[in-house]
């Protein structure tokens, strides 16, 4: 007993925090578990922002095609040391073009030859990862994606032959042919507008003779460029402008790089912003729930609050003990969440960025973690907010009478003639505590009608409907100059040659075909078709056109001044011809099949709006007018829509600069007036039985016979089109799933604090005669009620959300409703399970001490 | 003498309408310093909840309570804490004792909440008379009722002070520790000058009484 005088200075509020801690192990277990996912969800959150950003940089970065701060196009060697020798001046790259690589095989694809030094291939995610840069004239180091075209692999020392005439304005000039040896290459950049072919600046200097231009008025051979690399971000301009005042070199011409200007960074946070809101929304729900669950656990101390207060203990040292017990558990559950909340938004990363090539880089950032500490930190501190306030201001005989219920008066009960039934006691249970029981039931409803309206939402997206627009076949092949932007279709392409096309047509498995030819011709339209021009194209639209394409307004005006512009004529037959004439698709007029393969009529290809959209005329002849394509005559059957398949593609080469008008003749009557013109596009159907063998027969012969073959397959559509939204299906799917689960957590967890908060109450039902049979199903009848309150109010809720919002939200679109509460069926099971189980294993549990042990427990 | 206690058209009602629980309906009661007084009633008469309202546990719905020259409205729920814990010790009828905490850290608590240092030869003293000295290291749940009891007593002696409040302190003890225990209480009340205000069902215990209040239905009944 004398030891008790020496001991140490006893501290009430610690020590009572250190055992009520230890004590209270199964309810600091839902509570620790609370606090980790929602330091999860932040940091998830935090982890994949930070994440997406920091890959929406580096693609703006990549689609420019350049990291340095500024780039001048008209700039002397002279200038460009004086600028690179200025102290703002971080790194300044140069590179000389000579032309634009034109090997058959790079179709489509615009590979740059140039010479460039060490900082601007680095700047321009060009420099090699494999070899070195060129140094002698044979030498050339390129990228993945050129090699692949031309069908080299990927190897040092390989031999390389690029195609290339020195002057791209003359379609006659002479071909340069070189012959290189490939002295380095790098993973390609799919995103940026081209591909660099670097070769020395020996070969450069010989090609040039010397002859350094600084325009590209008179061609692009031995364009001079260089990248400037400032040391900060902010303000390029400003600094830029400082930098040439003081070099003297006032009035040179320089771009900024579009990835640093503000209006990048705003258009990404635009674009970004709508899914920021809804992954706040569905925190928000999230966050509420977990506060829920938090908020249950300190509640139930607050009758233990009110005890000590009567013992003398402050409303400040209350609140310290309610705070140092939610410090302990945050001490627990943030490190935890911070971890697996990034190991998740790490996970989740890829599928967001994947489309984004480069992309998945995992942001490290630590505001990562401090931020979602802090939030997660912030949420237990207003959890505790209330509790700390109730016990602080209900007077101390109060609090101590509080229990479970939340409110001491009693209630008339109307008891039934029978007498009180098991079930209705259970019913009534639920009752005494309306306010948890509120507060858990909406929960979890909140959470199963999220994931009813997600579910629907994603499984309304049609497939069938998305790819119908993109491919109209099983397989579209093409002619390699089809896509070709830059350098334009050849009419005369010889890609889709004669065999092949023979081959593939009689291929076994191969229904049904269909084939587009083309070609270009200036056109001379009639007073008719300029009003409907006119019509169609108000001030207000061309005014929004000129924001992003001035050169087509101007076009535009020229046309419309000169009556004149370029036809493109394609001649269609099966597939091609049946898909675009469907109901759904001719804009005005109506097409009749024998009319028009008489070949005296011609369908007009309209502008892509859906159905007339307001708009009082459409931009091409009409219906029933004339239209003469040299010299001869057509009647407008109908105005088309212009399915991508079938209207997508390159103008012919050497076309002039002018406004198109795309017309649709039969196949037959196209190859009467135009029989040099060679297949454009081949479409066919294959069964599926034979998909498999024809695609690998076509993967085989654009590996080994034409690697510029373009093979567009439904098959690989539907994937890359999986690739593209699989982030928002992720994003749903988890986040459904998360809220699910902080559902059922919620569940678990009020039902078990209410048994266990009832041990003594229970103890004492027991000890006046009440079996353990029966005790037990009254606590599952107590479940069944709260999981059959939860599903009914869930089934109507959902029905409702599902049937009426989400019907309204996928109107239109590639998608197609359906009316489904899938995930609340396979719910329904689990949730009656769980009302079974655990009042049963809990039962289980306070079996274990005997009636007069838990009747003294306090 | 000198008034301590002093409660003035004190009323407590409880719940409304139907329900209307009136716990107290005007009380007017002094209380002298140093005195031993009784309240006796039947259950429900009223009798712990004007104890709580003298100690500032509870508000009236109407009506004043003033210790020792301090009207208890006045103060806020921080000051009104502090005072009781200063000023009074309290023996509930329900024992109210932490159940984390053993014996010796209970009977200590209110001391070390306040910040004093506890009068250990004192408190000794007292658990030696109680009778408990072997049980310091007990959790409350592992003692008896009686234990419980005698615990909760000498948490109230503990802290010397003012004025000891007492909820049936002895209803859970045999005869004899009951007359020891209030034999204590008046000892102590002698030396220290506390003025002690006793619940009590026991009439032999209420005769050590310097004065008996008896309550029914919340009124004053007889005194
Ligand atoms: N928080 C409360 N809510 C409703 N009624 C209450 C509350 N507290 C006390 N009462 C009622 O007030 C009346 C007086 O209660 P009190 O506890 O003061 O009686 P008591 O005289 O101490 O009885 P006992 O001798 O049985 O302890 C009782 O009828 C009781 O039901
Ligand atoms: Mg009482």
């Amino acid at each position: 007993m004398t030891e008790k005088k020496n001991q140490e200075t006893f501290n009430p509020i610690k020590t009572i925090t250190q055992r009520t801690f230890r004590k209270n192990r199964s309810r600091n277990l839902v509570a620790v578990l609370a606090i980790l996912m929602t330091t999860l969800m932040f940091t998830t959150l935090f982890t994949l922002a930070q994440s997406m950003c920091k890959n929406l940089i580096e693609m703006t970065f990549r689609q420019t095609g350049y990291d340095a701060q500024a780039s001048c196009k008209a700039i002397t060697p002279e200038q460009a040391e004086m600028l690179a020798a200025h102290p703002d001046v971080k790194e300044l790259g140069q590179s000389i073009v000579l032309g634009l690589a034109e090997n058959r095989q790079l179709g489509g694809r615009q590979v740059e030859i140039r010479w460039a030094d060490d900082s601007y291939a680095a700047h321009s995610f060009a420099a090699p990862t494999t070899g070195r840069m060129p140094q002698s004239a044979e030498e050339a180091a390129m990228d993945t994606i050129t090699l692949d075209r031309l069908g080299i692999p990927h190897e040092v020392g390989q031999k390389v032959t690029l195609e290339w005439r020195k002057d791209i304005s003359d379609p006659d000039a002479e071909p340069v042919q070189a012959e290189f040896t490939l002295c380095g290459f790098w993973e390609g950049n799919q995103s940026g507008y081209a591909s660099m072919a670097w070769v020395s600046r020996e070969y450069a200097d010989a090609q040039t003779q010397g002859q350094l231009s600084t325009g590209t008025e008179d061609g692009i051979l031995g364009l001079y460029m260089v990248q400037v690399s400032l040391y900060s971000d902010n303000n390029i301009e400003a600094a830029m402008d400082r930098i040439l005042a003081d070099t003297e070199l006032d009035g040179l011409e320089y771009g900024v790089n579009l990835a640093y200007s503000p209006e990048m960074g705003a258009t990404a946070i635009q674009e970004t912003l709508p899914m920021y809101l809804g992954m706040a929304l569905v925190f928000v729900a999230g966050y509420l729930i977990i506060y829920n669950i938090f908020q249950i656990s300190v509640a139930a101390d607050t009758q233990f609050y009110g005890k000590i207060k009567t013992l003398g203990a402050t409303d400040r040292q209350i609140r310290k003990l309610i705070y140092g017990l939610a410090n302990r558990l945050c001490m627990i559950g943030i490190p935890v969440g911070l971890i697996l909340g990034w190991l998740l938004g790490a996970a989740l990363v890829p599928a967001f960025t994947g489309i984004i090539e480069s992309g998945g880089a995992v942001s490290v950032h630590p505001l990562i973690f401090t931020g979602s500490a802090a939030f997660a930190w912030l949420t237990v501190l207003l959890s505790c907010l209330r509790p700390a306030r109730l016990a602080g201001k209900v007077s101390p005989v109060e609090a101590l009478r509080m229990n479970d219920a939340d409110t001491p008066r009693r209630r008339k009960t109307k008891r039934s003639h029978t007498g009180e039934s098991l079930a209705g006691m259970a019913w009534e249970n639920l009752g005494r505590n309306r306010k948890r029981t509120v507060t858990v039931i909406c929960s979890l409803t909140l959470g199963l009608v999220l994931l009813s309206c997600f579910y629907a939402k994603n499984t309304a997206f049609d497939m069938e409907k998305y790819l119908a627009e993109l491919t109209i076949a099983d397989f579209e092949l093409a002619d390699a100059t089809s896509g070709n932007y830059i350098g334009g279709y050849d009419p005369q392409g010889t890609t889709l040659g004669k065999d092949l096309v023979q081959e593939l047509e009689t291929m076994e498995g191969v229904e049904t075909v269909g084939h587009q030819y083309s070609h270009q011709l200036v056109w001379q339209f009639d007073d008719q078709t300029t009003e409907n021009l006119k019509g169609f194209y108000t001030d207000a639209l061309l005014a929004d056109w000129a924001r992003y394409d001035p050169a087509g307004v101007d076009a535009f005006h020229h046309a419309v001044d000169t009556q004149e512009m370029n036809a493109v004529v394609f001649g269609l037959d099966g597939i091609p011809l049946d898909a675009v004439t469907q109901p759904q698709y001719v804009m005005e007029g109506s097409f009749h099949p024998e009319a028009f393969s008489g070949g005296d009529y011609i369908l007009a290809v309209g502008p892509a709006i859906a159905e007339k959209d307001g708009h009082p005329v459409l931009p091409v002849p009409s219906v029933g007018s004339t239209v003469t394509l040299e010299g001869r005559s057509y009647t407008v059957m109908a105005i088309v829509f212009p399915l991508d398949p079938v209207d997508r593609g390159a103008s012919e080469a050497g076309a002039p600069e002018a406004m198109e008008q795309h017309f649709i003749l039969p196949t037959d009557t196209f190859r009467q007036n135009w029989p040099e013109n060679t297949l454009r596009k081949l479409f066919f159907n294959v069964d599926d039985a034979h998909m498999d063998t024809v695609q690998n027969w076509l993967d085989a012969y654009t590996a080994t016979v034409d690697t510029s073959l373009p093979v567009t397959s439904r098959q690989s559509m539907a994937q890359q089109y999986e690739a593209e939204t699989r982030s928002t299906a992720v994003m749903g799917n988890t986040i459904s799933v998360v809220i699910a689960l902080v559902g059922v957590l919620n569940f678990v967890n009020s039902m078990v604090t209410a048994i266990l908060s009832r041990r003594r109450e229970f103890a004492m039902i027991q000890s006046v005669g009440m079996t353990r049979r029966q005790l037990c199903k009254m606590l599952v009848y107590e479940g069944l009620c709260y999981a059959a309150v939860t599903l009914v109010l869930s089934y109507l809720i959902s029905a409702l959300a599902v049937g009426v919002g989400i019907r309204g939200m996928v109107a239109g679109g590639f998608t197609t409703f359906r009316f489904t509460l899938l995930p609340l069926y396979i719910c329904t099971p689990i949730l009656l399970v769980f009302a079974l189980l655990i009042p049963f294993v809990c039962f289980q549990n306070l079996e274990s001490q005997s009636i007069v042990e838990r009747l003294r427990m306090d | 003498m000198e008034t301590i206690l002093k409660t003035t058209g004190l009323k407590k009602y409880y719940g409304k309408g139907e329900t209307l629980v009136k716990a107290l309906d005007g009380i007017d009661l002094e209380i002298e310093r140093g005195k031993f007084t009784a309240i006796i009633g039947t259950s429900g008469s009223g009798k712990s909840t004007l104890l709580h309202m003298l100690g500032g546990l509870d508000i009236p719905s109407e009506g004043s309570v003033n210790v020792d020259g301090t009207e208890l409205a006045r103060l806020n729920s921080e000051q009104a804490t502090i005072f009781r814990r200063k000023r009074i010790g309290f023996i509930f009828q329900n024992y109210n004792l932490v159940p984390v905490l053993n014996v010796w850290e209970n009977i200590i608590f209110p001391i070390t909440l306040d910040g004093r240092k506890p009068d250990q030869d004192f408190i000794l003293q007292v658990i030696r008379l109680l009778g408990l000295e072997k049980k310091l290291d007990s959790l409350p749940n592992n003692l008896s009722g009686g234990q419980q009891q005698r615990v909760a007593i000498a948490r109230a002696l503990a802290g010397k002070p003012s004025i000891i409040l007492a909820d049936e302190p002895t209803g859970n003890l045999d005869t004899r520790t009951g007359d020891d225990v209030v034999g204590l209480l008046k000892m102590t009340g002698r030396e220290f000058r506390q003025t002690i205000v006793m619940i009590t069902h026991n009439p032999e215990i209420a005769q050590m009484a310097d004065r008996i209040v008896q309550i029914e239905n919340g009124r004053i009944a007889a005194q």
